[in-house]
């Protein structure tokens, strides 16, 4: 493997999570759905994950930090902002980091507000609790209403006294990404945050995580299904397939270089605006569940350059969490 | 019939809700709906969702009522229909849902399914020959005969989606009304059934009204749309006219704002 080469001694300075050979598996029955993934994403950097339904890219990002309740980490090690996550098997110091230096835009705006609270009491909480400034102080609210005003809600002073059912689904999260803001976090996750909602208000809530990204030096992880959308806003995309990471490319570099089979497979997928039915090519079968382990490439039963190779070596592991990788062991996509 | 006369004509029709207090501040209907759809044509319906595509589409299979208008099915005002003709309207105009794990009843068979259409509306049909008639639909939309005698939980997203297709296709309608039948699938998947679609219409000559929110998929199989906005269709036309030149900003906008 050429990419061993890059392979470091601890982690290199300008990354603010790095992921190396982490295998996540079930905490009931301890069955292994994502095996053997490694990446790092730098300081105020947009990453994309994307992957079908049951690829594992939920389960695999939120079970990182401890939020999925029914995962735990069985290999590898988690470094977030220079301090140890997970190594030897054991969980470290995630109390103070969780909510603080990173924050959560979860998938539904609908349910992940309490709808018996006050929007503003609900962003002067989490700035208490991640910084102790009392909720009902001056400071805390006028912070609160900035942050509103921040993430684009029409006059905020009477939204910091509205119930969230008086939100449209766009409006509501945009609150939510101002409770994640108000901890002036490191690294923030989004999990589908646009599925819920309609191709406008999915357009500008994704525009308004990539601008205060840019401006606020944030870091991004961005999950998505929709390769499109993360392509037109993220720097680098990691593709998960049946729990294996397949795939990792910068989106500028798009076109100039090859990609995994699989990757180039989920482009032709896709109905964009200059294709006719006939660019389109469907990937037959139907996608695997997480789980497949690293004997044999997932994805090698769709693929349409499979040997004989691709369902008995072991699959090729980012070790060197490149910013480039393809997991193909046929070599397709592999930078030279 | 000729091709002069539409299959379906929609004057005038409004729909209104009665406003559900304390749930919601929209209020949700249509508003003066002109709808034509010719046989053998692919008819998009466009719009972001709360915009009343649904709904329109419920009045055309009649799943539910409209206030005011008329609606004219090869050239019979639907509202005077005596009740013969109610049932072959039923088998005239079918439809496939959006989610194919809400769609397909959990507990049937997917021969039963499937063949449920063919013993109501096409009775003269034995057992053995409607048992063909469903191996041969369930083959045409690229699933195997083995099949037949699962339940719709062993199936994924897009092979429901398939089977509801068949099911859809069974009675052989007039009109197919496909209501976001492809939101829901992967995108592997939902480059299958739209693949699907497009052999189907070309094989079939269907007439359909396709609904969707997204404007790449209804710029590959209709021929005509119609962009919908608040219950109110705002702008219609070829598809290549409306999606290539849009006279209207929102039109506009709808195309930008698309990934």
């Amino acid at each position: 493997m050429t990419l061993l080469a890059k392979d470091t001694i601890g982690v290199p300075p300008d990354d603010i999570l790095t992921v190396k050979n982490v295998a996540v598996s079930l905490t009931k029955g301890g069955r292994t759905m994502v095996s053997g993934v490694s990446f790092g994403v730098r300081r105020g950097e947009l990453f994309g994950i994307v992957g079908e339904s049951g690829s594992g890219k939920t389960l695999f990002t939120l079970s990182l930090f401890g939020l999925h309740g029914e995962t735990e980490i069985s290999a590898g090690e988690i470094t977030f902002d220079d301090k140890t996550l997970f190594e030897d098997g054991k969980r470290r110091r995630l109390g103070r980091i969780l909510g603080c230096r990173i924050g959560f835009i979860p998938q539904d705006p609908y349910s992940s507000l309490n709808p018996s609270m006050r929007v503003g009491r609900q962003i002067t909480e989490a700035i208490y609790l991640a910084r102790g400034t009392p909720p009902n102080s001056r400071q805390c609210r006028d912070e609160a209403v900035a942050l509103l005003a921040e993430v684009g809600i029409p006059e905020p002073e009477t939204a910091f006294r509205q119930y969230p059912d008086q939100f449209s689904g766009g409006m509501r999260q945009r609150i939510v990404i101002a409770i994640a803001l108000s901890q002036d976090p490191a690294l923030l996750i989004a999990d589908e945050p646009t599925t819920a909602l309609d191709a406008f208000t999915q357009r500008r809530i994704i525009d308004l995580i990539v601008e205060r990204s840019r401006r606020r030096n944030l870091s991004v992880i961005l999950i998505s299904h929709n390769l499109e959308l993360l392509r037109q806003s993220v720097d680098h995309i990691a593709v998960l397939y049946s729990g294996q990471l397949m795939n990792i490319f910068e989106t500028a570099d798009l076109g100039r270089n090859p990609l995994h089979p699989y990757t180039e497979a989920l482009f032709e997928c896709i109905p964009s605006v200059n294709k006719t039915l006939t660019d389109i090519r469907s990937i037959p079968g139907e996608p695997a569940g997480a789980g497949f382990g690293l004997t044999g490439c997932a994805f090698a039963d769709r693929c349409a350059y499979v040997q004989d190779i691709c369902r008995t070596a072991r699959l090729p592991e980012n070790t060197g969490r490149a910013d480039s990788f393809s997991a193909c062991l046929l070599g397709k996509g592999v930078r030279t | 019939m000729t091709d002069t006369q539409p299959m379906v004509a929609l004057r005038g029709i409004t729909k209104t809700f009665a406003k559900r207090a304390l749930v919601s501040n929209r209020a949700f209907g249509l508003r003066d709906i002109n709808l034509d759809v010719y046989r053998g044509e692919v008819v998009g319906l466009l719009g972001e969702s709360g915009s009343g595509k649904s709904t329109l589409a419920n009045i055309i299979t009649r799943l539910t009522s409209f206030s005011q208008g008329t609606y004219m099915f090869k050239g019979r005002d639907v509202r005077t229909l005596q009740r013969s003709e109610q049932l072959a309207f039923k088998s005239d105009v079918q439809i496939v849902f959006q989610d194919p794990y809400g769609s397909l009843n959990p507990r049937a068979r997917i021969c039963n399914i499937v063949g449920e259409g063919l013993a109501i509306h096409q009775s003269h049909l034995d057992a053995t020959a409607r048992k063909e008639r469903v191996g041969s639909l369930i083959q045409e939309v690229g699933l195997g005969a083995d099949c037949l005698d699962r339940y719709p939980h062993e199936f994924s997203g897009g092979q429901r989606q398939r089977i509801a297709i068949a099911r859809a296709m069974a009675v052989e309608p007039d009109l197919l009304v496909c209501d976001e039948p492809l939101s829901s699938l992967d995108v592997s998947i939902q480059a299958q059934v739209l693949k699907l679609f497009a052999r189907l219409i070309r094989e079939r000559d269907l007439t359909m009204v396709f609904i969707s929110h997204d404007i790449n998929v209804a710029r590959l199989l209709c021929d005509r749309v119609y962009i919908m906005l608040d219950g109110r269709i705002i702008e219609h036309g070829t598809a290549a006219e409306v999606l290539n030149n849009p006279q209207q900003k929102y039109t506009a906008d709808l195309i930008e704002a698309l990934y």
